[in-house]
Order: C-alpha cells, then sequence, then structure tokens
C-alpha cells in the first residue's frame, strides 16, 4: 500500500468508533441498558452513575437536548490540544464540570481540561477527529 | 536528512507533491492529536492503577488478618470445611468501552457481598469471625476484579500508543522531509531551466541584433 492510502486509511479510521446514532439523556435514563452502536458495529455502552450524575447537571427540561456520547472535538487548525465542545446543553454541562464560563452554543476548551472531563465522564463522553 | 525521492522535475509533478504533502501534514496532524489523547487516557489508567492497587492490597491484608483470626478461633479444619461448603457462582459481564476506537474492557459484576446466609455454610458450627473473613475477602474480590479491568485498559490504550506513535514518527521525519526535499529539488530544478531559457533568449536576441 503507498504512503498515500496508508495515511486515507488511518484517516478513515479515526471516527469509527462514533455511534451512528446519538441518544439523549432522558432515553439513556430510562433505558434498562442505555448503550449505542458505533459506525464500526461496536456496542459502547454508557455507566448509570454518569448518566446520574449528568441528570443532576441539568434541569429535567433540557435532558432531551442532551445527547450523548457528548462530543470531544479535536481540530488541528484550533492548536495542539485544544477541543471544541458544540452544543447548548453539552456546553452546560462541560461548562459545569470544568467551572468555566458558559458559552452560547460553543466551548473550547484544553488538554489539562479534556483531561478533568474524561476523568469524571469516561463513558459519556468520546473524541471525533476533525480537519 | 532524508533521502529524497526521486522525481521528474515538471510542474506536474510539483503540484502532486504538492498535494500529497498536504494530505502528509494533515495525516500528522490528526494523529498526533490522536496521541496526545491517548496519553491523557493511558496516564489516566495509570493513577487509576495506582490508586486501585494501593486498595485492594490493602484489603488483602484486612482479609488475610481475619482469615488468620478465624483460624485462630475456630481452628483451621474447621475453617477449610466451611469454605468447602461454601459455593459460589459469579455473574460477570464483560463490556468494551471504546476510547478512539480502542476496545478496552469495562467489567460489570453482581453484587460480591454477601449475608451470611446466602453464603452457603452453616451458621451454627461457625463463629461470626468467619462471616467476618468471608466479608473482607468479598471486598477484596471486588477490588480485584476493578483492577482487573483498568489493567486490561491499560494494556490496550499503551499497545495503541506505541502504535500512533511509530507512525506520527515516520510521518514528521520520514515522509514529510523526503517529500519537501523532492519539492525543493524541483523548484530549483525549473529555476534553473527557467534561468537557462532565460540567457538563452537573451543570447538569441543578441545575435539577431548582431545580424540586424
Amino acid at each position: 500500500m503507498s504512503a498515500d492510502r496508508l495515511i486515507k486509511f488511518e484517516l478513515s479510521k479515526l471516527n469509527v468508533h462514533l455511534p451512528e446514532r446519538r441518544l439523549s439523556l432522558m432515553d439513556a435514563l430510562s433505558s434498562a441498558k442505555p448503550q449505542v452502536v458505533a459506525r464500526d458495529g461496536s456496542v459502547h455502552t454508557f455507566k448509570h452513575e454518569e448518566l446520574e450524575f449528568l441528570a443532576g447537571l441539568l434541569p429535567e427540561s433540557d435532558r432531551d437536548k442532551l445527547q450523548l456520547p457528548i462530543l470531544i472535538a479535536l481540530e488541528p487548525k484550533l492548536g495542539r490540544g485544544t477541543a471544541r465542545i458544540s452544543g447548548e446543553a453539552e456546553v452546560k454541562v462541560v461548562s459545569q464540570i470544568l467551572e468555566k464560563e458558559p458559552t452560547a452554543g460553543e466551548l473550547l476548551i484544553y488538554r489539562p481540561e479534556v483531561a478533568i472531563l474524561r476523568r469524571k465522564l469516561p463513558t459519556t463522553t468520546q473524541y471525533l477527529f476533525l480537519w | 536528512m532524508a533521502v529524497p525521492l526521486a522525481v521528474p522535475p515538471t510542474r506536474m509533478e510539483l503540484l502532486k507533491l504538492r498535494q500529497r504533502v498536504g494530505l502528509a501534514q494533515r495525516g500528522h496532524d490528526l494523529l498526533r492529536e490522536k496521541m496526545d489523547a491517548l496519553v491523557i487516557e493511558f496516564f489516566e489508567v495509570v493513577r487509576r492503577i495506582q490508586e486501585a492497587r494501593a486498595k485492594a492490597l490493602e484489603q488483602l491484608s484486612v482479609a488475610h488478618r481475619a482469615l488468620s483470626m478465624c483460624f485462630a478461633i475456630m481452628g483451621t479444619l474447621e475453617t477449610k470445611q466451611a469454605s468447602r461448603e461454601a459455593k459460589r457462582e459469579l455473574q460477570v459481564e464483560i463490556l468494551t468501552r471504546h476510547i478512539m476506537g480502542i476496545a478496552v474492557p469495562a467489567v460489570e459484576v453482581e453484587e460480591i457481598e454477601r449475608n451470611a446466609l446466602m453464603r452457603g455454610y452453616g451458621l451454627h458450627m461457625t463463629s461470626s469471625v468467619l462471616d467476618e473473613a468471608s466479608r473482607e475477602f468479598e471486598r477484596a474480590l471486588n477490588l480485584l476484579i476493578e483492577l482487573a479491568e483498568l489493567e486490561g485498559s491499560a494494556f490496550a490504550i499503551a499497545r495503541e500508543l506505541e502504535k500512533t506513535k511509530r507512525r506520527v514518527n515516520a510521518l514528521e521525519y520520514i515522509l514529510i522531509p523526503r517529500l519537501k526535499e523532492a519539492i525543493k529539488f524541483i523548484v530549483m530544478k525549473l529555476d534553473e531551466m527557467e534561468r537557462e531559457n532565460f540567457s538563452r533568449l537573451k543570447r538569441i536576441k543578441a545575435m539577431l541584433e548582431e545580424r540586424g
């Protein structure tokens, strides 16, 4: 395989762990086995304690707006180690966890904050690679 | 220094090489982001392993102390007999959690701690120290399962990290420098050809002027 094809293959594999359809927090809470199917066919399961933790951070009316998993978008053009969180409910939750000022619709976080976020939400967050 | 690629010095090739550098650079940047994310995950898992191992070791020593006490109070034979009577099948569900496409184990286990009635040994022939020792070992088992899950995750992440690092290094130190060298070579060659053409034209012009 040529180097270019190898790079394209690697890039195509970067986001296969992402779900085909995301699940709202409300649906996840009401499900006995909250899980999503990834693009590679694997099943990703959310831990109940994390769902309860997230539910505690959001008012009940916003629970159907929060889509799981929360995507931590890594974009090289933002700079190394910078990640973007998109979505109103997602930004609300993440800014509460990281104790940051909430912004409208989008939040930029940095590597140490990504580590904190992943520590607190290991199953309900996933990385998304954008270019 | 990277060995340059053997390429024909044409404008077409230059355009192709510039596209290839763009792709390689993009791949490098993304794989480096992936590597950084994997490092975050790896250190987090290592931190949790250290905590879990310390807890498990402490719990195991508590459990062994309780067992020694049980041997001393109830007697070795009676304790062994009670352990033979106690039966258990533990339902362990091994799920997967994905970190950037790496399947790491996530173990879900039913409630390990039981009350004395559920353990299976006779209560009228045994002492409460046996219950205590059993409880401490059940707690230790819970911690050992958690530790196993974390160690499985650390191995999977470390393997992927090694693979990604090798690719990032190959792009950074071999492919991209080679492509850049090739571009530099073509640019220099094209510049040289342009200079040659320019001087040739000047010479022809001078010759024409001499004749005219």
